[in-house]
């Protein structure tokens, strides 16, 4: 079992696979899901082993808000950026409700993700 | 102060005369012949207010009247009695006199000239009126004469009134000048001699003690008293008909022998008259008079002239009152729908367009996610090659490059697609009549329901036939209307749920389009409500109410119809008919 830095479960792609790309290319780990159900199989699987997880709203199994009730039941203290392109305000308060740890519109800048993820991992140690 | 009597002119006076149907407009009035509404208010109410007032008025007439007319024939009828039962007074109290003279002397006194004439004296002191008196043999021969003219030795077998008098014991005459050419009429009584045959006494009576008699009844100057005879001639001066002896055209009762009997009629033909008729008759003898009282109702009605006067003027006044109120009631509640009318239509046409706007916004979500996500690569994307240059300077692989940016150019060609789209569908406002695909039409406006479609797990089935001909009507009119149903449809429905578009082309002239789906379905009180504006069942402010009341007048404005079925629970289903020619162009 091997613990990674940021997981992307997101549906489009070649977005998810060129944020990876970033990611690695700046020497972090990431792991990406293209579907709801399997970022949630894969949680279970390593156990949470992961700093951050990066989360689309629109997936084409489950909404991204039950994923992240899902994600929450499992391990409540993951970080959940919730990611989307046109995520509404009702959105958004349903994400704080669950405990989302941002809410980002897209295009998300790297640099403001991986300022994020360092500060994650200074207040973990 | 001209200020307030225009705006009180302008409350009165209708200002929907003005009114003429807009094509635009018109759609959205509820009523579109003001003038009709406004004659017909004033007609329900005038017909309700003055009918009663006019019914009540002429009861009110007919009772006056009829009481009025009571009085006078009751008045008239008081008259001729009095009148009568004087006359006859006077005829009988003479008639006695003669009698008792005739008991009391018997032939052998009364055939003495002298004791004739101090019988005469002694009748004149205690009655008057008798001129002279004479006693006749039966063959008609003066016996003895007393009185002022000489008519002694005078023969009266062949006059008519000594034949009479033979007949009958006691006998009135009528009025005649005889031999002393002066009006005098006789009464006479039949006694017997002692050798058993019969003889007269004859008095004359002068007829202006009667004349004075009578005259005495002629109370005020309408009322006019006098006798005539059985055929009409007068026997007493009457103002009226003139002198004595006039032949007069009343119709007399022919049951002249009832002489108990008084008979009012009123004659209206010339003048409007009350006249009493009464044969007199006394207990002695009938006499040829018949007593006549004729009053003009003119001058007996002014009371009642006064009430119809005073009637007459208040319905007069209130007709005109309650007509004016009317008036300005009718025009200021017709002036106040019209206004209210006319505002709500410029109000809705005002939403029609802004609808239009929000319509587009409606769609602006679907549309910002398509471009919203090839962004997303374009930035990561272009992002990996600057790192590629940042990170990896010195193995730099030209082809994951020229990879990398032909992916960019992926993704710009599908933003450029999404936005020519729009751009498409936008110019749709503009364009006003043409010919157009509705199957192209329908997955247009779908295009931007995609990705909605797909999370939602929406089964979109359109089956519109390539066989339908191309229709030619307003674009942008249909497409509000597609994009309208087609939102509300998204709107209803929950995740795996159905939406069906389903076009058939009934005829020559008319398309179907039915646009179903399986959602939450419109309550059945609703579905009479949903084409009116501002109704809503989005309680969360979300929706205007305004979408499918617009939609409905857009259908209408297309020459086209729309109906609708729903259960609550299973879904709705929207029936269009569209005209495959926009024969009566509205849009202009």
């Amino acid at each position: 079992m091997k613990h990674i830095d940021i997981l992307i479960i997101d549906d489009e792609k070649k977005f998810a696979a060129m944020l990876s790309k970033r990611i690695q290319l700046r020497g972090y780990t990431a792991g990406v899901c293209y579907d709801g159900e399997t970022g949630l199989k894969w949680i279970k699987e390593n156990k949470g082993a992961v700093t951050l997880i990066l989360l689309d709203l629109q997936l084409p199994d489950i909404y991204g808000t039950k994923v992240l009730a899902g994600i929450k039941d499992l391990h409540p203290d993951i970080p959940v950026i919730v990611l989307t392109g046109h995520g509404t305000e009702q959105d958004r308060q349903e994400c704080d409700r669950l405990g989302a740890y941002q809410f980002i519109h897209k295009p998300l800048k790297i640099d403001t993700l991986m300022a994020t993820l360092e500060n994650i991992r200074e207040h973990s140690k | 102060m001209t200020e307030k009597i225009q705006a009180f002119l302008k409350n009165i006076w209708p200002d929907f005369h003005k009114h003429k149907p807009s094509v635009h407009l018109n759609s959205f009035h509820t009523f579109t012949n003001y003038w009709r509404l406004w004659t017909l208010s004033i007609l329900i109410l005038a017909v309700t207010a003055l009918l009663p007032l006019c019914i009540v008025s002429l009861i009110n007439y007919q009772l006056i009247q009829q009481s009025v007319d009571t009085e006078l024939n009751l008045r008239a009828e008081r008259l001729t009695a009095t009148a009568k039962s004087a006359i006859t007074f006077f005829m009988e109290e003479r008639l006695d006199a003669l009698i008792f003279t005739v008991n009391e002397m018997g032939y052998d006194r009364l055939n003495d000239n002298a004791r004739l004439a101090d019988i005469l004296k002694n009748l004149k002191l205690g009655f008057g009126g008798l001129s002279d008196l004479s006693v006749i043999d039966k063959e008609g021969n003066q016996i003895a004469y007393a009185g002022p003219f000489n008519l002694e030795g005078k023969n009266y077998k062949n006059q008519s009134w000594f034949l009479e008098g033979l007949k009958k014991k006691n006998f009135v005459s009528e009025v005649f000048t005889g031999y002393r050419d002066v009006p005098h009429m006789i009464i006479a009584v039949r006694s017997l001699k002692p050798d058993g045959s019969s003889f007269i006494l004859r008095a004359t009576l002068d007829t202006d003690r009667l004349i004075q008699k009578i005259s005495s009844y002629k109370i005020g100057s309408h009322t006019d008293v006098f006798l005539v005879n059985h055929d009409g001639v007068l026997q007493t001066p009457s103002k009226t008909y003139g002198p004595i002896f006039t032949k007069t055209d009343l119709s007399l009762s022919t049951d002249l022998d009832k002489t108990d009997m008084i008979t009012i009629t009123s004659d209206t033909t010339n003048r409007n008259v009350l006249s009493g008729h009464s044969p007199i008759s006394t207990s002695l003898a009938g006499t040829p008079f018949i007593l006549v009282v004729e009053k003009e109702k003119q001058g007996m009605a002014q009371v009642w002239l006064a009430l119809r006067q005073s009637i007459n003027w208040t319905v007069g006044i209130s007709v005109f009152f309650i007509v004016f109120v009317i008036t300005f009631a009718s025009t200021f509640m017709v002036n106040k729908l019209y206004r209210l009318d006319k505002a709500k239509a410029e109000t809705m046409l005002q939403m029609e367009q802004n609808q239009q706007l929000a319509s587009i916004g409606q769609l602006a979500a679907g549309v910002a996610h398509e471009i919203n996500n090839p962004l997303a690569v374009i930035s990561q994307t272009a992002g990996y090659v600057k790192d590629l240059f940042s990170f990896k300077e010195e193995d730099l692989d030209a082809s994951e490059i020229v990879e990398n940016l032909d992916s960019i150019l992926e993704a710009v060609d599908r933003c450029g697609t999404i936005t020519q789209q729009l751009l498409g569908f936008v110019r749709q406002f503009d364009v006003k009549v043409n010919k157009i695909s509705l199957g192209k039409m329908v997955s247009e406006v779908l295009s931007f329901h995609k990705k909605e479609a797909e999370y939602k797990k929406i089964q979109i089935t359109v089956s519109i036939p390539d066989s339908i001909p191309d229709m030619e009507t307003d674009s942008g009119k249909l497409q509000q209307i597609l994009v309208n149903l087609i939102n509300n449809a998204f709107q209803a429905v929950d995740e795996g749920s159905c939406l069906d578009i389903l076009g058939s082309q009934i005829d020559d002239e008319w398309i179907e389009l039915v646009i179903q789906d399986t959602g939450c379905g419109i309550a059945e009180e609703n579905l009479v409500k949903i084409q009116e504006p501002f109704f809503s069942t989005k309680q969360d402010k979300m929706g205007t109410g305004l979408g499918l009341s617009i939609t409905y007048g857009l259908v209408k404005k297309l020459g086209g119809k729309i109906c609708v079925q729903s259960t609550q629970g299973v879904g709705t289903s929207f029936t269009l008919t569209f005209p495959i020619t926009l024969e009566n162009e509205e849009s202009a």
